[in-house]
């Protein structure tokens, strides 16, 4: 609990009783301070009642007075106030902004209330905290705690020296401001200082205050640094073993870098001790789904898979590791120092738990030192989901936390994550969308020395999608005019704690303000026909979705071919492509219906149908190395689909790819088919010919134990047992 | 099927044979309905479907008498009709396949078809059932609140399929699609016997739908159901024989291959007996038996196809 100078809320008999508790509580006399919330209890007035409950931990009993004294003075804010910091305190930030939301509306000049407000904001990281702050601050220029949170919200900005002012400001309006002490101490840890006077400044004054190491924590757990951050929440609970948030903050970050066994035992003891927020106790439920796992090592990857899924998913998700490994390995010029880990979650809410209070992390897949979480692609509909990309970003951000011990701005991990995913094949990654069509048309895109602040604080609903986008296309930009060397530079500079800025001059050469201009001028160039061309493409392409329900095929053929390429990249569903094909197919020409599915696929296209569609025509047309790499496409999409496995593995049959038909076929068994007879049988095909021969007779008594009467398996059977 | 390369894949057409299980002389009747859409979507998506199932009778042999109604002829006069009809003409040693498309809907009391005009309800269809003399008959009821229909028309010689398991379940369904899909691909005769039951049938649209439901991240609607989940029920169904493949037949015409066939019986009943004994077998000495005789039922099958 902060500390925070209680006024205007108690009887006079008890106002400064309470206020005393608080200095007790600020100077570590926790005896002392007991003792005056027990008084406190007794007190007639509801709301000092409820301060000493509360000052107790007896949060039940603190907000049944809270609800009582704001039933006997409804019009009293500051009990409004009270409350609701007691609610924001124990989870419940809903309940406290509506309080605080109150308050403000029955006194508009309570900077309690609006402090109230700019901390559920920060709570949120919503960009309104520091407008709120301010206020708070021009209600009451004295009020500290207002001081302390924009020092707060200035280094989760990754704005340093701005924190740092903050901070100082703070300390002029209160020496023993403990945040502010807090923030500069912070800074001085984060760039690497091998001492600082502020942590033991805070404790010279309050010999047990944990809070400070706490704040460095969280710091540090937002910058990617987990050790460092497991390491100052232990020390904040070392401090003040009650601390509840901070050894629920200790239990998620040990969980998140695969130490279960203690992160286990910590979130528990939050738990027993009835600190049961949505981290805790959404972190415990999924620990213990954990025994529906299966965890498969090799030399360099732990995969964890679901039971119901193992079989399918994890050879795809093995191998696609150990292929990203072996390239990145070479790509980034070194070797890691232990095994990735990659948890696959087929249920998104399991997944959600991995990020839950980390602003601007991936929707889907999210990385913590060595280990990776992510969405399995049964979690979402065929097609929404790219599960091989994301795995690339995230490894991507493996090898780039780890050259730079976690040292490196978030723009930069996650823009050159997001180039990697385009790297590993020009299909992959995500297009350019409608959201950042539109951050480019109405300049909003961020300059680079403050991008992070896209990914943490967004000022518009998507900005955090934009900034991935704008990101990418930097290291692109980079990659290209300079060279993929140079990204690896500014990330070794990076590595040393260099600013952005400081970088960007010294690897580009340029002030970050020249870079921006530069780097604006070549996506302008390279997106200006789609950018100027959007709005009416828009208008067009609803026009030609109307003429595609009914209208000739001509015409609809006409129309698309005009403004395909206004905007190529857009290949979700209704795409120009696809009524393309749709008008060709209609017209019985069936090789332009394939060519607009091929350039469809090539763009980047993801839905299943459409690619098997493609696959069909291309094999019909006889070009069945085509066929099978549109097909083997769908694998890094949506792989838990049977038929797509059973064609792939008909068709590297075809090929001679044996080893490629038996992990398709293996995945079709995998899929657990309707059809055990056939499936076993093409198994067993498909081992023959990659001369497996007992493995090809296992599976073919399988196919025949099903279907006893089966009759090509029946003469395959007679021909491998020499009849 | 004839090469191996196309196992798995391909559709069972030109060679279908219906129903002809009993007698060569036995005749399969076969009305399909389709009923009113309401939106142009689903007038369309019901018609195909009665269209598919059509022309997979069509091709289906001399022995399939078949009806299908759909659009504005898709009326209660004309399913009575076709129903009083085959009345008229059907032998006890005959089979009767009813399939229903369309929305359904169910008050409590009573299932009805929505049809143009007058709808048919459970016990009215139930009444014109009763009056066919077919020995064997197959309701395969996929509308929307099909579960309704289940009490009406059970009987012991009658199988009933419905795309619901009750008649609340009132959302448009999607198991008429994987029927018709059932009928066309060689993966539903999952015991590779040449003949598709309505059982095999049946498992493989209850299948494809639940699949449809999971990948489309929908909450399931519909939950199909046999004879509204009564333990005999798959019973019938597994000797509902409703399409019949290839060659199977030609060895039973022949005199001199009755020893390989009785022997080939024999093997197979051996091998039903080895598997429901399989918990119970040491790995080993299953695998062993199980292997001797699978071999021996391939040997006895290419003498009977020579």
């Amino acid at each position: 609990m902060r500390f925070v100078w209680i006024i205007a809320i108690a009887v006079p008999l008890f106002a400064q009783t309470a206020e005393e508790c608080q200095k007790h509580e600020h100077y570590g006399r926790r005896s002392e301070a007991r003792q005056c919330f027990e008084k406190l209890t007794g007190s007639a007035n509801s709301a000092t009642k409820a301060e000493g409950f509360w000052g107790l931990r007896q949060f039940k009993e603190a907000n049944n007075a809270f609800r009582l004294a704001v039933a006997t003075a409804p019009k009293n804010a500051s009990y409004r106030v009270r409350w609701g910091r007691l609610l924001l305190d124990r989870f419940n930030a809903k309940d406290a902004a509506d309080l605080f939301q109150e308050a403000v509306e029955l006194d508009p000049k309570n900077a309690q209330a609006a402090l109230g407000l700019a901390l559920v904001a920060s709570d949120g990281f919503d960009s309104k905290a520091v407008g709120m702050a301010n206020k708070a601050l021009e209600l009451d220029p004295k009020l500290t705690e207002a001081q302390e949170l924009l020092a707060s919200l200035a280094l989760e900005d990754n704005t340093p020296e701005k924190a740092i002012a903050e901070a100082e400001k703070a300390l002029k309006m209160s020496p023993e401001s403990f945040d502010g002490m807090a923030i500069l101490g912070t800074i001085d840890l984060l760039r690497d200082k091998k001492s600082t006077p502020w942590f033991d400044a805070i404790l010279k004054i309050n010999p047990v205050y944990g809070e400070g190491y706490a704040i460095a924590g969280k710091f540090f757990v937002l910058n990617r640094r987990y050790v460092e951050g497991i390491e100052y929440y232990r020390k904040a609970i070392a401090l003040s073993p009650d601390d509840s948030a901070s050894r629920a903050q200790l239990g998620v970050n040990l969980m998140r870098l695969g130490e279960e066994k203690e992160g286990r035992e910590q979130l528990m003891k939050c738990f027993d001790e009835g600190f049961r927020n949505a981290l805790v106790t959404n972190s415990l439920t999924l620990m213990d789904s954990y025994k529906n796992f299966l965890t498969f090592k090799t030399e360099n990857t732990i995969v964890k898979v679901h039971k119901k899924e193992a079989d399918l998913i994890h050879p795809y998700v093995e191998a696609e590791l150990k292929r990203a490994i072996a390239t990145y390995e070479k790509k980034y010029k070194m070797k890691l120092p232990g095994p990735v880990q990659v948890e696959v979650y087929p249920d998104h809410e399991d997944f959600a738990v991995r990020t839950m209070g980390m602003p601007g992390l991936g929707a889907l897949g999210v990385t913590f030192g060595n280990v990776v979480a992510m969405d399995s692609p049964s979690g979402r509909r065929p097609g929404t989901f790219h599960w091989a990309s994301t795995l690339w970003h995230e490894l991507s951000h493996v090898y780039v936390l780890s050259a730079t011990k976690h040292r490196v701005p978030r723009w930069f991990t996650e823009g050159l994550a997001v180039h990697e995913e385009t790297a590993a094949a020009p299909d992959w990654g995500d297009r350019l969308d409608p959201e950042a069509i539109r951050a480019i048309k109405e300049k909003k895109l961020l300059p680079i020395a403050t991008l992070d602040r896209g990914f943490i604080r967004p000022t518009y609903p998507t900005q955090v999608v934009v900034s991935y986008f704008q990101a990418g296309r930097i290291c692109d930009y980079i990659a290209k005019t300079w060279s993929y060397d140079k990204l690896l530079d500014m990330m070794h500079d990076f590595a040393q704690n260099t600013t952005t800025s400081e970088v960007v001059e010294k690897e580009l050469g340029m002030k970050p303000e020249e870079f921006d201009k530069k780097f604006i001028a070549w996506l302008e160039a390279q997106t200006k026909s789609t950018v100027d061309g959007f709005d009416d493409w828009k208008k067009k392409i609803r026009l030609l979705t109307e003429s595609a329900k009914s209208g000739p095929p001509d015409v609809v053929i006409r129309a698309g071919l005009l403004i395909r390429d206004v905007y190529p990249d857009y290949v979700e569903t209704g795409s120009v492509y696809e009524l393309l094909y749709d008008a060709y197919l209609a017209k019985g020409d069936k090789p332009n219906a394939m060519a607009q599915l091929e350039k469809y696929s090539a763009v980047g296209g993801r839905s299943s149908t459409l690619i098997k569609k493609l696959a069909a025509l291309q094999e019909e047309a006889g070009k069945k190395k085509e066929a099978a790499a549109s097909l083997e496409r769908l694998n890094y999409i949506y792989p838990f689909d049977e038929e797509l496995h059973r064609r792939l593995g008909g068709l590297w049959l075809d090929q001679g790819n044996t080893k490629g038909a038996v992990a398709e076929f293996s995945a079709v068994i995998a899929s657990k088919p309707l059809d055990q007879a056939t499936s076993h049988f093409n198994l067993a095909r498909a081992l023959k010919s990659d001369n497996r021969t007992e493995d090809a007779k296992e599976q073919l008594l399988l196919a025949l134990e099903a279907a006893p009467g089966y009759k090509p398996a029946q003469h395959l059977l007679l021909e491998m047992s020499g009849k | 099927m004839a090469a191996a390369a196309e196992v798995g894949c391909s559709l069972k057409l030109a060679s279908l044979l219906l129903f002809s299980a009993l007698s060569a002389h036995a005749t399969t009747f076969c009305v399909t309905i389709a009923g009113l859409g309401g939106e142009p979507e689903y007038e369309q998506r019901f018609a195909t479907w009665a269209k598919e199932i059509d022309q997979t009778l069509k091709g289906a042999g001399p022995d399939v008498k078949s009806e299908t109604l759909s659009g504005p002829d898709a009326t209660r006069a004309r399913f009575r009709a076709a129903l009083e009809s085959i009345a008229k003409e059907a032998k006890p040693q005959d089979s009767l396949v009813v399939m229903m498309i369309g929305h359904g809907s169910f008050d409590n009391v009573d299932y009805k078809i929505n049809l143009p005009g007058p709808d048919v309800s459970a016990t009215e269809l139930a009444a014109l059932l009763d009056r066919i003399p077919a020995g064997r008959q197959l309701v395969v009821n996929m509308t929307s609140a099909s579960g309704g229909s289940v009490h009406a028309l059970q009987k012991p010689n009658r199988t009933v399929i419905t795309a619901t398991r009750t008649g609340s379940e009132k959302n448009a369904t999607v198991f008429a699609r994987y029927w018709v899909e059932a009928l066309r691909d060689a993966a539903a005769d999952t015991d590779k016997n040449e003949v598709i039951t309505a059982l095999e049938a049946f498992k493989y649209a209850e299948l494809k739908t639940k699949q449809f439901y999971e990948t489309q991240k929908r909450l399931s609607t519909e939950h199909a159901a046999l004879d509204g989940g009564n333990q005999q029920g798959p019973l019938l169904a597994a000797r509902f024989s409703l399409l019949r493949i290839g060659s199977i037949q030609n060895a039973a015409k022949d005199p001199a291959k009755q020893a390989l066939l009785a022997k080939r019986e024999q093997l197979e009943a051996q091998i039903d007996q080895l598997k429901f004994q399989k918990a119970a077998t040491p790995t080993d000495e299953y695998k062993k038996r199980i292997s001797a005789l699978l071999l021996e039922l391939a040997r006895t099958q290419a003498e009977l196809d020579k």
